[in-house]
């Protein structure tokens, strides 16, 4: 994620810059996803003022789109189609596309849903609620999305036939067998520890743990630059001056401390507090009991797959292969890297994460439906490309995706909050998606000049 | 060169999409022609017909068309009920499953006539589409019962439960809970008739649109929403938006069926508010109904296939002794969405609440294991 992408030019080292341009690039960033956080600012101070205009006061300083609450659950309505994203970017980057991701979802999520509600309890006798039932039910859909990935990525890398066609099958078949399970019945409830996977004030780290991950997550920043900064200068790499390194420390510490603070704002509503109040035996203080909630269980989930991501991407043999294939198949192939195996490999790998979607989805919303991840390939599709990942093959980081899917669910979030029906939604969403690809690329050909 | 393959891609996949939907709309033409000579036809063969009333109902046979057998609700309570009645009638059973393609089940109709069929039951796929072959088997003399679902055609029975009544159900029970406050609305599907008759239905029992106010003045619709597909998790995210919007203060939430319920009850769940704000659906959903034996959901408005099976079946029976549906016991006329006078018999559904979950264990609609999951004991009559 920090990992400088080009060089910096001679004339800027460990120098002061002399204008914007030149900050820019001697903090060597990646400018598209600078373009991202600009344009998901404007969606979010947007939503704001408009939140504010249409609510009760009728003024722009009273709006709900940037309060705790609202950020707390956007982050993780996220989630779901961000952890999905990061896997898409690699198959796209790779030539293909995979459009039963939401049929994946569905059919592993009703899977864990089955093994926990019906098969551990039921027909093994065993009872609800033990200890490890979440566990079998997650390796188990695990598993199978790990199967079908690679059933499908087989018929791609060495069956040639087309990823589109496979997928759009797949998207069939495995929506088909959803219903086929249990004729199409709801399961709920849910095991109790499972549910902690989907994320509420109650799952979710508390104050405490939220800053020491957030201050770990810091020092973890500082190390990495610190670190790659000697590793290039040992190979007579150029490095970014002192004083950028600095400032890029100082705006990662800052933007990770204020999520937690932001999260740890986020107290736990008054129903539960005092929920929690009287079942522990404690009597509410005037103004009743202040909790804080932290960060949700599952947005730690998308954390970690962001980074296990960046790092597969980024720094092991296995992403780079990714990339050159997408790049040139041709010169990749004749370069000695097995093509068919890494591309059946970013199917397994895709499978699985639509499988851990699929585990936090219905841990959400503590059922397991047939509809469960319906249409869901084209959210993670849209993130994806939102997020800078080309169909042209080569181009896209794991980053990007992840805050595409933030920019897609933060338009829904929004315009759910000003009450905008759901077709005008998918009018907007599909708008803007294709404005902004078209405004990219329309960047992009003219900086190429 | 690969956009160019991508691109060739997406044609075929648009030409098969194309293909499959379109089989679910019908040539304009066909339908055209075969209505011309329809009423002439029918007025001929319901005179045959009703010479033969007197024949022994032995020689009825009824065939149903199923859109979908492989769904569970049809084969485990519908069909033993239809027939049951047919039995109990001296009717013989036919029937096929058009396995949800509009296209195959405008052939399983002619294939139920030339089986002789007298009476023929259809659970429509697509209720526009169907509309040519209930006019050719109307031309044949066979009257047409649309089961539970509506075919825009006023020779045909409609056979439904009362889903206006449904949605005035769902608000009464709700209003029972909570007579005054905000109020958060989730419809279904904008594109199905039935979430705006839902709808209209809570008008009538007293909850306003939104911007109008109540007679009493009480009740504020603080958020309404349509809800693609009846998806639970878009609900759940609407309800989650609905009570950041208004800072929690949420008194009543007017689910229009169960699965968004679950949402709805996941979302309120997560403020701590499940158990607290009223909440409806409808469909004798298991996990509904076990909720309701919880406390976290307040009423679930049923309909009990095995009536509208046993109804279905009884017409059927009427129908083969005299073809003419207005004359089959307990039908009225209804103005369908279309503007159409129907002949229909609208059945009455049931609201379950925490007071007779004890109907729904002895319709042996559910077993009490599951409906007393992870409830405590004493607090729910049923359970005990």
């Amino acid at each position: 994620m920090t990992e400088a992408t080009g060089t910096v030019p001679e004339s800027t080292r460990e120098q002061a810059p002399r204008s914007l341009r030149g900050l820019l690039q001697a903090l060597n960033l990646d400018t598209r996803l600078l373009g991202m956080v600009g344009a998901l600012a404007v969606i979010w101070i947007g939503f704001q003022i408009l939140s504010g205009l249409t609510g009760p006061k009728h003024d722009i300083f009273s709006g709900t789109f940037l309060t705790p609450v609202n950020l707390y659950n956007l982050a993780q309505q996220s989630v779901s189609v961000g952890i999905m994203a990061t896997g898409m970017v690699l198959i796209i980057v790779s030539r293909n596309i995979d459009l039963s991701i939401g049929s994946i979802l569905g059919l592993t999520g009703y899977t864990m849903a089955m093994v926990q509600v019906i098969w551990i309890p039921k027909s093994l006798g065993l009872g609800f609620d033990q200890p490890y039932t979440w566990i079998i039910a997650l390796a188990i859909g695990i598993a199978l999305g790990a199967a079908i990935g690679a059933f499908q990525g087989f018929l791609v890398a060495y069956g040639k036939v087309p990823s589109f066609i496979v997928t759009l099958g797949g998207l069939l078949v495995w929506r088909g067998l959803v219903f086929e399970e249990q004729q199409g019945q709801t399961i709920s409830p849910l095991d109790k520890t499972f549910q902690l996977l989907g994320g509420s004030p109650t799952a979710s780290l508390g104050d405490v743990a939220s800053w020491i991950l957030g201050i770990l997550a810091c020092a973890g920043i500082i190390y990495t630059l610190i670190a790659t900064r000697r590793k290039r200068r040992k190979y007579g790499f150029p490095v970014r001056p002192t004083w950028a390194n600095g400032v890029l420390m100082a705006l990662g510490c800052l933007a990770i401390l204020g999520f937690v603070w932001i999260m740890n704002s986020y107290a736990w509503p008054p129903g539960l507090a005092t929920q929690y109040a009287h079942d522990h035996g404690i009597t509410e203080p005037p103004g009743g009991l202040q909790i804080a909630t932290g960060i949700a269980f599952p947005v730690i989930i998308l954390i970690a797959v962001t980074l296990v991501m960046t790092y597969i991407t980024t720094r092991r043999r296995f992403g780079r292969y990714v990339f050159a294939i997408g790049g040139n198949p041709d010169a990749a192939e004749l370069g000695g890297i097995n093509v068919r195996r890494t591309v059946m490999l970013t199917f397994v790998l895709i499978g699985i994460l639509a499988a851990i979607s699929g585990a936090v989805q219905s841990a959400r919303l503590q059922a397991a439906v047939t509809s469960l991840g319906t249409q869901a390939e084209l959210d993670v599709i849209a993130a994806a490309v939102i997020g800078g990942t080309s169909f042209s093959g080569g181009i896209g980081t794991i980053p990007g995706a992840v805050l595409g899917a933030v920019v897609m669910q933060s338009l829904r979030s929004g315009m759910l909050l000003l009450r905008v029906d759901s077709p005008i939604q998918d009018i907007v969403v599909g708008v803007v998606l294709v404005s902004a690809i078209a405004f990219d690329t329309y960047v992009r050909g003219r900086s190429a000049r | 060169m690969v956009n160019r393959r991508l691109a060739s891609l997406a044609g075929v996949a648009a030409i098969l999409f194309a293909a499959c939907s379109g089989s679910s709309t019908p040539a304009p033409s066909a339908a055209a022609s075969a209505a011309a000579p329809s009423a002439a036809a029918s007025a001929a063969a319901s005179a045959a017909a009703s010479a033969a009333a007197s024949a022994a109902a032995a020689g009825c046979v009824v065939g149903v068309s199923w859109n979908n057998y492989q769904e569970e609700r049809w084969a485990k309570w519908d069909e033993p009920a239809i027939k049951a009645a047919l039995t109990a009638g001296g009717a013989t059973y036919i029937s096929n499953d058009a396995k949800s393609s509009a296209e195959t089940q405008a052939n399983n109709v002619d294939n139920l006539i030339s089986q002789g069929a007298k009476v023929i039951i259809i659970l429509a796929q697509d209720g526009t589409a169907i509309k040519p072959s209930v006019t050719k088997a109307l031309a044949a003399g066979v009257p047409v019962i649309a089961y539970d679902r509506l075919i825009e055609d006023p020779k045909a029975l409609y056979l439904t439960f009362d889903n206006k009544l449904v949605g005035k159900l769902q608000a009464q029970a709700v209003l029972a809970a909570k007579a005054s406050g905000n109020f958060a609305i989730i419809k279904g599907n904008k594109a199905d008739a039935n979430a705006d008759f839902l709808r209209s239905g809570m008008v009538e029992a007293g909850v306003p649109d939104v911007g109008k106010t109540d007679p009493a003045g009480k009740i504020v619709i603080v958020g309404e929403t349509y809800t693609d597909n009846w998806d639970p998790a878009n609900a759940q995210k609407e309800m989650e938006q609905i009570l950041t919007a208004n800072n929690n203060k949420i008194d009543a939430v007017i689910s229009e069926n169960d699965g968004m319920a679950g949402g709805v009850i996941a979302a309120l769940k997560a403020v701590g508010l499940a158990g607290t704000v009223p909440v409806s659906g409808q469909d004798g959903d298991l996990p509904a109904l076990n909720r309701i034996a919880l406390g976290t959901q307040t009423v679930d408005v049923w309909k009990d296939a095995r009536l509208l099976g046993k109804a279905a079946g009884d017409a059927a029976v009427q129908l083969c002794a005299n073809p003419d549906i207005t004359k089959v016991a307990g039908t009225a006329p209804f103005t369908s969405p279309g503007n159409n006078t129907l002949t229909s018999q609208l059945l009455t559904p049931q609201a379950i609440t925490k007071d007779n979950l004890n109907v729904v264990l002895d319709a042996k609609w559910i077993d009490k294991a599951t409906l007393c999951q992870g409830v405590t004991a004493g607090s729910v009559a049923a359970c005990n």
